[in-house]
């Protein structure tokens, strides 16, 4: 399969461990006039945390809604579990939309109750996972509170437990962890990486791209409805990175070929700039080889946050 | 999941989420509470009011003309002010007694005065309510003068009609016998009535064998037209509600419009239908002497309207809330959405405003018209298998029904994309073209 639309500057091919849970084929959407999606291509695996970003108005929404059949696609195919999408699809998706709400009228139970119904589980069932994740999300003492006496954070946790207790095997997260603390933002970090151990695959849909580099095994970054960059995480990094790497070593740095430039830091740490087409462990090997004693080795890879930037500046431009 | 699970789960819920809410409680007892206290409040006065129009009210004669030979106070006796065909079927009930206790009627004396002015004097004592004056020309010009206080008085023309009677009487009296004075005065006395079926078999046609026949459509109609407007008020509350907490991607992720759509009336539908259940309960159970009077009356029960207003009744009712809930789901707010909606209450209505030209001509054309249009079959195929179920061939029952079904299910269909459109779109409201383009993707 053809990732990437026509004219995409950007483009990184990722290297597949596991079968595809989703694929999007050449999805197409416009309202109007507007254009939202260009044919958009690209994988989903299973078991993975896969990062869907993007500056706001990309037309990330307008893809997660197609995939879950809220809205149609003009054109393209939805692949889900290896068929195509059928709404009996549903119960085993999960979507944490960006606008989210419960309802404010009822009690925190008869709600997460529902929408456990709603996926399939008996209203008894159902009932047994909204405790059970209410004390996972540390609010076991709100289940009979009405939903509009819930703080905005203690809403937001219910909201995503909501989502969560059904187990589906693919859940889209849509900005997960907005207007929560420190504390429970990585309550909700651990709750993903728990879901990718347990072998259920996550599409997290976030412009903080800490939380990126943290719990993405891949990303897709779309920009004006189209895929700009596709592909492992580390390897995205990489491709955006300069060949640069930083070195802790005692004593004085021996100068070495295949090293453009030094640039000391001071307690020891040199960063190094390669000259093109130099494999990092090659400089390594030059270095130990100079005598060098070098007690730490790394290199150094492009923030998402840059790579975020670049990219959209770029697709402006 | 299947299709009818996810609908169970969605009425269920919209069910239980309407019946807690402490309007609907309110509405559903504390109406009929409150109607019980209102009642109480306008009925001690009107008892009151009652019980002194039960004292005769006095009135004087000057008798010129010598017509009366009034030789004392005459009791005109009470003249009873309900139909002859109603006292008919409430005899027949033996309620005719309790009727006319809770009934008010005239009761006037008639004083017999030498003169005007002693009649005057006696008026303006306020001895009287009134006087008439029969003057001595009377036979010839049929002149009567009519003299009332300086106040307001609402017994004026009754009394006038009191006092025809007996003029009537005394001068039929004269002429004839008591016998034909009796026919003269009163040409029927009582009327028994027979109905001929089209097997030549006679039964009983008084009013209290028909008055089912008459009642079972109107019964229809009225429950008919206030589950539709009472539950289109759930139905537009719910989808607005909906709208403001953002719940809606949450439930398209989960279910088909369709099913929502049917989960919601099902749901909303029973919390309504259980409303007016409550209602009529209440209502039967304080004393209509309904039951006691269908119990004790020989009444002629249409079994076959009585069976088809079922499921005519829950088919129409899915038909209407399919197309109030998709058209009312495009409105941007409650008010919005129930002018949106508007449109189908008063369509459901029109059976209703057309009772007087149905039951004048049960199977006439615009009768025979009306129950092949789905917006009006339920109700007039009803009322038709409620006159002369003779009269409806088995072929037009069958067939409204199934223009109804068709209707309805493309009611549902219709109304389900309208719904998902009404959905999706927050803040302004979708254009025609919009919602035409999104119709047709969503297909």
């Amino acid at each position: 399969m053809t990732h990437g639309a026509p004219g995409a500057r950007w483009f990184v091919r990722e290297r597949s461990v596991t079968s595809p849970v989703v694929i999007f084929d050449g999805i197409e959407k416009s309202y109007g006039q507007t254009v939202a999606l260009r044919g958009v291509s690209f994988d989903v695996n299973g078991s993975e945390i896969f990062g869907l970003l993007g500056p706001n108005g990309a037309g990330k929404s307008t893809l997660i809604r197609i995939l879950m059949d809220i809205i149609r696609a003009d054109r393209g195919r939805v692949m889900v579990f290896g068929e195509p999408r059928r709404r009996e699809h549903l119960d085993r998706l999960g979507y944490l939309p960006e606008e989210r709400g419960l309802y404010t009228k009822l009690a925190v139970i008869d709600v997460m109750t529902y929408f456990g119904a709603l996926k399939g589980l008996s209203r008894a069932e159902a009932r047994r996972r909204s405790l059970a994740w209410l004390e996972r999300v540390e609010l076991p003492h709100v289940a009979s509170w009405k939903v509009d006496r819930l703080s905005k954070g203690m809403s937001q946790k219910v909201q995503i437990a909501s989502i969560l207790l059904s187990d589906p095997e693919v859940c889209v997260l849509d900005e997960p962890t907005t207007g929560l603390d420190p504390v429970n933002v990585q309550l909700v970090q651990d709750l993903l990486l728990e879901r990718r151990r347990n072998g259920r695959t996550t599409i997290l849909s976030t412009h903080h791209m800490n939380q990126v580099e943290a719990l993405c095994d891949r990303v897709a970054l779309i920009n004006q409805g189209q895929l700009m960059v596709y592909g492992g995480v580390d390897e995205v990094r990489r491709h955006y990175s300069l060949p640069e790497v930083r070195v802790h070593a005692r004593g004085p740095l021996p100068q070495v070929a295949a090293v453009a430039r030094v640039t000391e830091e001071g307690a020891g740490s040199w960063r190094l700039l390669l000259s093109n087409g130099t494999p990092p462990h090659e400089v390594l090997a030059a270095l130990v080889a100079s005598g060098a004693t070098v007690d730490r080795f790394e290199p150094l890879l492009a923030p998402m946050e840059d790579i975020f930037v670049r990219v959209v500046r770029e697709g402006r431009a | 999941m299947s299709r009818w699970q996810k609908i169970k789960t969605v009425a269920t819920f919209e069910f239980l989420s309407a019946v807690k809410r402490p309007g609907y409680l309110i509405a559903t007892f504390g109406m009929p509470l409150f109607m019980a206290a209102y009642g109480g409040v306008v009925a001690i006065p009107a008892y009151y009011a009652e019980k002194g129009s039960r004292a005769p009210t006095v009135f004087g004669v000057v008798d010129e003309a010598d017509v009366l030979r009034l030789s004392g106070d005459l009791n005109a006796g009470s003249r009873s002010q309900i139909p002859e065909d109603m006292r008919q079927a409430l005899e027949a009930a033996g309620q005719a007694q309790a009727l006319d206790r809770a009934i008010a009627s005239d009761n006037f004396v008639f004083r017999p005065l030498a003169t005007a002015d002693e009649a005057r004097a006696a008026l303006a004592d306020r001895r009287l309510k009134g006087f008439f004056v029969i003057p001595k020309d009377y036979m010839q010009e049929g002149l009567l003068d009519s003299y009332s206080p300086d106040s307001f008085n609402v017994t004026g023309s009754d009394s006038r009609e009191a006092l025809a009677d007996l003029l009537r009487q005394r001068l039929v009296e004269r002429q004839v016998d008591p016998a034909l004075s009796a026919r003269i005065l009163k040409p029927i006395q009582r009327t028994r009535r027979f109905a001929v079926t089209p097997t030549g078999e006679i039964r009983d046609g008084g009013s209290a064998a028909s008055i089912v026949r008459f009642a079972l459509p109107l019964i229809f109609m009225v429950l008919f037209l206030l589950s539709v407007l009472m539950t289109s008020g759930y139905l537009m509350q719910g989808t607005a509600t909906e709208k403001e907490n953002k719940v809606v991607d949450v439930l398209l992720a989960s279910a088909n419009p369709d099913q929502i759509l049917a989960g919601k009336l099902l749901g909303l539908g029973g919390a309504g239908l259980l409303q007016i259940a409550v209602w009529l309960t209440m209502l039967m159970g304080t004393g209509l002497g309904i039951v006691p009077m269908l119990m004790s009356t020989r009444v002629d029960v249409p079994w076959l309207a009585l069976s088809i207003a079922i499921p005519f009744f829950v088919v129409a009712f899915l038909f209407f809330g399919g197309l109030m809930l998709g058209t009312g789901s495009l409105g941007t707010n409650m008010r919005e959405a129930q002018q949106l909606a508007m449109v189908w209450s008063l369509t459901a209505a029109v059976p209703l405003m057309m009772m007087a030209v149905l039951i004048r001509e049960p199977n006439g054309t615009i009768a025979k018209v009306m129950t092949w249009i789905p917006f009006t079959a339920g109700p007039v195929v009803v009322l038709r298998a409620s006159n002369d179920a003779t009269l409806l061939a088995w072929w037009e029952i069958a067939g409204s029904l199934l223009v109804l079904l068709v209707a309805t299910w493309i009611a549902l269909r219709v109304g389900a994309r309208l719904f998902r459109i009404g959905l999706l779109s927050a803040g302004a409201r979708p254009s025609l073209m919009e919602i035409v383009r999104q119709a047709r993707l969503s297909a």
